[in-house]
């Protein structure tokens, strides 16, 4: 369900990491998140990879978690959260810059991984957000990354609000780089600007990186703290109960 | 040597002037022994009871200026450490100035020379200008003007900003908030900045002075060990073989 493939392009390649599950609009599983993580080091040990695309095929970048794996237990969603704090942290370490496609929809757990990525393009329409506290849920794991896209009074608006925000409010808080109006050309732009950042010397862009992490906090102690959050209400009863409300409708 | 950087005080406005036009004022160890020496002499301005409360940083000529003159340091070894670490502690020393300072970007503010512009409190350009960071194009690493940037328009942007590297017209500068105001064409610009030194010098010079120190103690902006250690990371790049030959070969030296 992750495709992991090259394209070459002037200057060397890039390397895509496709969510390919489109019937459930990309829902995440652990596996999946694994298959992201285990792509993104592949591809950014390939000395001729210059910079990742993450896209999702289908009419939707990722709508989250595949909350049907959490009706039975909680140990999926343990995994769930787990894995997603550490795919965040693989990809802000990784030497490459990535890429973010996030066409259609980037909620929940799809939208935090726009936290690991270094340039996001989406489209007007796009919706995004964490409409997790509903839930029972907390979207913690993504603070420390959201807070660096949007400063900390729009980060306390979507952590606490579920409501959605458009590809554009998302453009003009900082959440997104880039706002295309066409939906269908979100992940051809994001193509165009990896092999773009695939033709710049890669030595002086995974410093770059590198530095941009060490002074944004991304290495350190913080960036796992809103995973431990996350976690401690896993398996609470309000998640327990409000989890299986959403199949008793 | 003097003459490299300008300061000039009338009344309650200072004016930084850049003044290697020839070389569109590239940051030379020169310039920045002299702008060190400018900085000093207005801090010590600033602070006494008459000092100015606002300060104009500009370029001489055609150009504000167009970043790092590495080509005297390149290869040699220790040399580009030195070249950064006084361009960082430089930001740092006109950060700390009680002073309000505006960048009159009047033209090409390249690299080092964008960072400049993001030190200051305040910048105004216009549309015709070119701004921005193409240090990753050249396998170098922008990381002195980094904490600046992040500071500026905050860690995500910064991040994508660096990361992508090229210029940007002064309009589009001004959209992605590196300057506060862009007018029309370099005819205006003078004027801006003018009614703007003005707008800033009505305000009571402790009120001034004590919100900037507070804002400055708020983001971090005097840790001149962070400001060192960016320059150690740049200086890393720069001594890699590989960057040495891509400058040489950019250079033509």
């Amino acid at each position: 369900m992750i495709q992991v493939t090259k394209k070459e392009c002037t200057g060397g390649s890039i390397g895509r990491i496709t969510l390919d599950r489109p019937e459930k609009k990309n829902a995440l599983t652990p596996e999946m998140i694994m298959g992201i993580v285990e792509g993104t080091r592949q591809l950014s040990a390939d000395r001729n990879v210059g910079a990742i695309v993450l896209e999702g095929n289908g009419a939707a970048f990722c709508a989250g978690f595949d909350l049907t794996l959490c009706r039975e237990n909680s140990d999926a969603l343990d995994r769930l959260l787990t894995g997603l704090s550490g795919a965040i942290r693989v990809l802000r370490r990784c030497e490459v810059p990535v890429v973010l496609a996030a066409h259609g929809a980037a909620i929940a757990g799809g939208c935090a991984l726009l936290g690991g990525a270094d340039v996001v393009v989406t489209h007007h329409e796009a919706k995004i957000g964490y409409p997790v506290v509903r839930l029972g849920i907390s979207p913690a794991v993504s603070a420390p990354f959201l807070r660096q896209s949007v400063g900390d009074g729009k980060t306390r608006e979507r952590m606490l609000d579920t409501s959605l925000v458009s590809g554009w409010e998302a453009y003009r808080m900082g959440l997104a780089h880039e706002c295309i109006e066409d939906a269908g050309k979100v992940r051809d732009r994001a193509v165009a600007i990896a092999e773009q950042l695939a033709s710049k010397p890669r030595w002086g862009m995974a410093a770059t990186k590198k530095w941009m992490g060490e002074i944004d906090g991304s290495f350190g102690a913080d960036s796992a703290r809103g995973l431990d959050v996350s976690l401690s209400l896993v398996g609470s009863a309000e998640e327990r109960e409000r989890l299986a409300a959403l199949w008793m409708a | 040597m003097a003459n490299l950087v300008e300061l000039n005080v009338d009344g309650a406005v200072g004016t930084l002037i850049l003044n290697r036009p020839e070389q569109r004022n590239a940051l030379s160890v020169d310039l920045l022994g002299a702008l060190h020496g400018r900085l000093d002499r207005l801090r010590e301005r600033c602070d006494g009871s008459d000092g100015p409360r606002v300060v104009v940083v500009t370029g001489a000529g055609k150009s504000f200026c167009a970043g790092m003159d590495l080509k005297e340091v390149l290869g040699e070894p220790g040399a580009p450490l030195k070249l950064l670490t006084s361009l960082a502690e430089a930001t740092v020393k006109l950060r700390s100035l009680s002073a309000v300072t505006i960048a009159a970007v009047n033209g090409a503010a390249i690299g080092g020379g964008c960072g400049l512009t993001t030190v200051c409190d305040f910048a105004i350009t216009h549309a015709d200008s070119k701004m921005g960071f193409p240090e990753v194009d050249l396998g170098v690493c922008p990381a002195v003007v980094a904490p600046w940037l992040v500071r500026k328009i905050g860690a995500g942007r910064a991040r994508a900003m660096l990361l992508r590297g090229g210029l940007m017209s002064g309009r589009d500068a001004h959209a992605a908030g590196l300057v506060s105001e862009c007018v029309d064409s370099r005819e205006g610009l003078d004027a801006a900045v003018q009614s703007l030194a003005e707008r800033l010098s009505a305000g009571g010079p402790k009120a001034l002075a004590a919100t900037k120190r507070l804002l400055n103690e708020l983001d971090g902006s005097l840790d001149i060990e962070l400001a060192r250690r960016s320059a150690k990371a740049s200086a890393d790049v720069l001594a890699m073989p590989e960057a040495v030959a891509m400058l040489r070969a950019k250079m033509g030296a």
